[in-house]
């Protein structure tokens, strides 16, 4: 039928669409063509070329895979006065201990993150409020000094320790290496699940519950049989998420000095490499790896969800939720359990405010409150440079940030063309793509070949591909922010323009965009926020010329190269602080024009 | 000479078809109704002549030019919408000026036109106010202005009254169309309540399923049905089941009802064949107390239940085989519950469809 030929089809797309529009649409699709698309092909190409069977032998060999496994799992050492138990993990190499870590992770987050939102959304009880407040505060971000933090709490010498002993209990505890990671990253990660599985709990139909108890079935019961099943694609895409950001985590392997995961090993050695041809073909095919599995993930998430479902995190609950009174054994759960797991939680947000504000910290509690800490950074040419470049870095990515947020999704949202779910696909993608692998892949790209030494070379100025790169991972945030607030605008607003004249662009400035500007600015600041505090790109690529490096790459730099943490540990806090502060004006900022908890997912 | 042509205009969504073959010529000034059931095609319809929707196939002409392809803000057709889509961001001045700002008038022409339009639908003095602070019938009036001061060539009304109270409902509908007499603008009027069809239009297409399945002016399509579907939609009607006895005359077929005889017409066109089961329908207000020498066409039997509406005596009347029929006889009419009665409808007022066309209508 000559409506599916291919002229009828583009007779309906420029039926759909003015130029204009069209021109946006062609400028977003080429720019995650450009820093997206092809960067992440590359990554699974580019090293191909150099691939041998040689190479391959090496995957089988320590670093990446040790077999037997190294180290202890349990080191239980005498202490004369008092026993020390340190629970650390083997080594089993590279590859088996990123995939254990993040799979445990998952595993833990997904318990504690479900038996959070659980609580909250069904029960009633003396703190509840507090207690969502508080779960929101883990999500903060606080590029690596929040696992210091953890590793203060809870590693050598630490807190934790340090309190069993004063307790006198004869026993001190310690957790290091992979075995302080999977905490770390379990705490710093449930919020994620939790978020997640309590906004698709409070969209369950409270009928369909009481539909289910009409017929019989009524507490745990009702809620393993009907409530859970119902919030499942929350609990899947929230645990779906921290598997991919606990494998790209750089911060808890820092803090508890983990050399032999995927992360630090990509990291290191593009730090170490000071041209392309230098970089091993190994990591190349690690952050290749990376990649793969979270393409798979999205194809999981495609095929069962949508990725739509992202977009359309807490809502607040439409209907009136039905809470109950807990049972004295809930109770104990949620003041004994819970509350403690969440006061642990909110620790790295804490520790990074006082490491900030105090001189030294070594024992249990710090010592000499001081606000030399940010005196000094605001001292350090190298960190005033560096938050300078972050601050314009992000402002300029967020120009391109609106312009493409605003051109996709006005057009998934009102433009019904074949290839649009494509789109909304690939502008949404960057959620859950692995920064490192993007990082990864614009390094291969654009520093060999025929763009070596030119303007774009991230070894000669990494600043262009830093920028671009912030535009379109950060994007997704605007882009849904503004998707919703599309979906408010009936679509007969628009018609009523172009039925009087207006063409397509037209109604879309002088009409959508006026309506929809409050969400359009708060997706832009949430998106600003997180552009000064990606990590991945700005280390990567930061690393290569640091003096148009980002503040995220300086905190970094003082928490590792050769300063040792110490007291710098105290110095990079103080930035983390002052990142924090604007993350909460941001989000205040949100929340009042949104009217609704925005989630922020993208630790 | 015909303002608005659709030939053979198909639109489906997905595996819905919601126009099928849709053919309609509207002639210039005239009040043109779209009518039918909800979800038969009709605001489809008007999307498809405004520009909102391409068609599969089909043409689409508005003063002789082919639009089929033309884009919404092409075609100088105004629509106001069910929900009369007011930006809720600008005042009704705003509102009603956004067209003529696209045309590039003057600031000195705006304000004369707007002032035009807010004259012409009483809205003096609101130019200043927000949709949200505006009742229910000013919006519409707000939406009306907006498309009537760009001087449209046609403006296209998706059930205007249909988020208005009843109170209001008739005297905005009286506005409408001294509006339209007034002006002379060709208008194209969606709705699926059959009265107002019949009290405003000039003439009425009425719409089945997607398709247009008969279109004339309101007398005809209320006299003479042509199928089956538009006889039982067109007002309240009785349907019984009969048989096709024989061909009377060109026009006249007698008819058999569980032993009742009947003389009716089919003004579907076509013969109907000897034996054939037909639907035999029949208003209520064409039944009328029988006079002594009425010898056919005679309907018998006991009164169950009279109701009186104040303008009718609605009598509901057992024929004895099973079937009843419901009568609207003159309220002055003295009828009781458990009387014999003797009706009688003139066989053009005994309208005969195929009993497929009722299956039909059944299942969707
Ligand atoms: N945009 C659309 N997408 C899918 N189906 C639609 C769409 N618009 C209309 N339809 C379907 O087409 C049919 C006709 O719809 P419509 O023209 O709105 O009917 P009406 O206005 O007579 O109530 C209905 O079955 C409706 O569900
Ligand atoms: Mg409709």
């Amino acid at each position: 039928m000559a409506r599916n030929s291919i002229g009828a089809l583009l007779r309906r797309f420029f039926f759909l669409i003015d130029a204009p529009l069209a021109l946006l649409l062609a400028f977003t699709i080429t720019m995650f063509v450009l820093i997206l698309v092809i960067p992440l092909l590359t990554v699974f190409l580019g090293p191909s070329v150099k691939v041998s069977l040689e190479v391959l032998e090496g995957f089988r060999r320590y670093p990446y895979l040790a077999w037997p496994p190294l180290g202890e799992w349990v080191v239980v050492s005498d202490r004369g006065d008092y026993k020390l138990v340190i629970v650390r993990l083997k080594d089993l190499g590279v590859i088996p201990n990123t995939l254990i870590v993040a799979s445990t992770v998952t595993l833990l987050t997904t318990i504690v993150g479900v038996f959070m939102a659980s609580i909250v959304a069904r029960y009633d009880f003396p703190g509840r409020g507090l207690f969502r407040a508080l779960a929101v505060i883990p999500l903060l971000y606080t590029p690596f000094v929040n696992a210091f933090v953890l590793y203060k709490v809870f590693g050598d010498g630490g807190i934790l320790g340090q309190a069993m002993l004063s307790l006198g209990l004869g026993y001190s505890l310690e957790l290091t290496h992979l075995a302080g990671v999977i905490v770390a990253q379990t705490l710093m990660f449930w919020p994620i699940v939790y978020l997640n599985t309590l906004a698709s709990i409070l969209q369950v139909d409270p009928s369909l519950e009481e539909q289910a108890e009409n017929m019989g079935a009524r507490g745990l019961r009702l809620f393993t049989s009907v409530t859970l099943p119902l919030s499942l694609p929350g609990v899947l895409a929230g645990s779906g998420l921290v598997f991919l950001f606990s494998m790209e985590d750089l911060a808890a392997p820092l803090a508890f000095k983990v050399n032999n995961v995927v992360p630090i090993r990509i990291v290191s050695s593009i730090i170490g490499a000071r041209d392309i041809e230098l970089l091993s073909v190994e990591v190349a095919i690690l952050a290749g790896a990376l990649l793969l599995v979270a393409l798979t993930w999205l194809m999981v998430i495609r095929t069962y969800l949508s990725l739509r479902h992202y977009a359309m995190i807490v809502r607040g609950g439409r209907w009136q939720p039905r809470v109950f009174k807990p049972s004295p054994l809930m109770y104990a759960l949620i003041y004994l359990v819970a509350a403690p797991l969440l006061l642990i939680s909110i620790s790295p947000q804490v520790g990074v405010l006082t490491y900030a504000f105090s001189k030294s910290w070594l024992g249990v509690l710090p010592s000499g409150f001081t606000l030399d800490n940010f005196q000094y950074i605001f001292r350090d040419d190298m960190v005033v440079r560096a938050l300078r470049n972050s601050v314009m870095y992000s402002a300029i990515a967020l120009a391109f940030i609106v312009i493409m947020g605003v051109a996709s999704a006005y057009f998934v949202n009102r433009v019904r063309v074949v290839g649009v779910s494509l789109l909304d696909f690939l502008v949404m993608s960057p959620l859950v793509i692995p920064g490192l692998s993007i990082a990864m892949g614009l390094l291969l790209l654009y520093s060999s070949g025929p763009l070596k030494g030119t303007l774009i070379d991230p070894f000669s100025n990494p600043m262009i591909l830093i920028i671009l790169a912030y535009a379109i991972r950060k994007s997704p945030f605007t882009t849904r922010a503004v998707y919703a607030g599309l979906q408010q605008v009936h679509q007969a607003l628009e018609e009523a323009g172009m039925n009087l004249g207006a063409s397509r662009t037209r109604v879309l400035l002088g009409i959508v965009v006026p309506l929809i500007g409050l969400n359009v600015l708060a997706g832009a600041l949430i998106s600003f926020v997180y552009c000064m505090t990606e990590v991945s790109v700005s280390v990567v690529l930061g690393a290569l010329k640091p003096d148009q490096a980002p503040i995220t790459y300086v905190i970094f730099d003082y928490l590792t190269a050769g300063y040792g943490g110490g007291a710098y540990v105290h110095v990079a806090a103080a930035i983390v602080a002052l990142i924090l502060f604007v993350q909460i004006v941001a989000i205040f900022t949100t929340n009042y024009i949104l009217k609704y908890r925005y989630a922020f997912l993208g630790l | 000479m015909d303002e608005v042509v659709l030939e053979n205009v198909d639109k489906a969504f997905g595996k819905v078809k919601a126009l099928d073959r849709v053919s309609i010529k509207v002639v210039r000034g005239e009040l043109f109704t779209i009518l039918g059931p909800s979800g038969c095609g009709k605001t489809t319809t008007l999307r498809v002549i405004a520009g909102f929707e391409i068609p599969d196939s089909g043409r689409v002409y508005i003063d002789g030019v082919d639009v089929t392809f033309k884009k919404p803000y092409e075609r100088s057709t105004a629509m106001v919408f069910q929900n009369y889509a007011l930006w809720p961001h600008m005042s009704v001045f705003d509102n009603i000026s956004y067209g003529l700002k696209l045309r590039g008038y003057s600031e000195a022409e705006i304000k004369r036109r707007v002032g035009w339009a807010l004259e012409l639908l009483d809205l003096k003095g609101l130019e200043k106010r927000y949709p949200l602070q505006l009742s229910g019938g000013q919006q519409q009036r707000v939406a009306l202005a907006r498309a009537l001061v760009v001087e449209p060539k046609v403006l296209l009304l998706d059930e205007p009254l249909s988020n208005l109270d009843a109170r209001l409902r008739l005297r905005v509908r009286e506005e409408i169309v001294s509006l339209q007499k007034k002006l002379g603008i060709t208008t194209i009027y969606v709705t699926h309540d059959q009265e107002e069809a019949m009290s405003i239009s000039d003439r009425i297409a009425v719409m089945d399923r997607g398709r247009v399945v008969q279109v004339g002016t309101p007398w005809e399509v209320y006299n003479k049905p042509v199928n089956y579907f538009v006889a039982t939609f067109m007002g309240r009607s009785n349907t019984l089941n009969g048989i096709v006895l024989e061909r009377v005359s060109e026009e006249l077929y007698e008819v058999d009802v569980k032993g009742l005889k009947l003389y009716g017409v089919a003004p579907g066109g076509g013969g109907l064949d000897r034996g054939l089961n037909v639907a035999v329908v029949i208003r209520p207000e064409s039944l009328r107390r029988a006079g002594e020498d009425e010898k056919v066409n005679i309907i018998e039997g006991f009164v169950r239940r009279v109701s009186l509406l104040g303008y009718t005596l609605q009598v509901r009347v057992d024929l004895g085989n099973g079937a009843s029929v419901t009568a609207y006889l003159p309220p002055k009419e003295s009828v009781e519950a458990g009387e014999r009665v003797r009706l009688y409808a003139s066989p053009e007022e005994v309208k005969l469809y195929p009993a497929g066309e009722v299956e039909e209508e059944m299942q969707a």
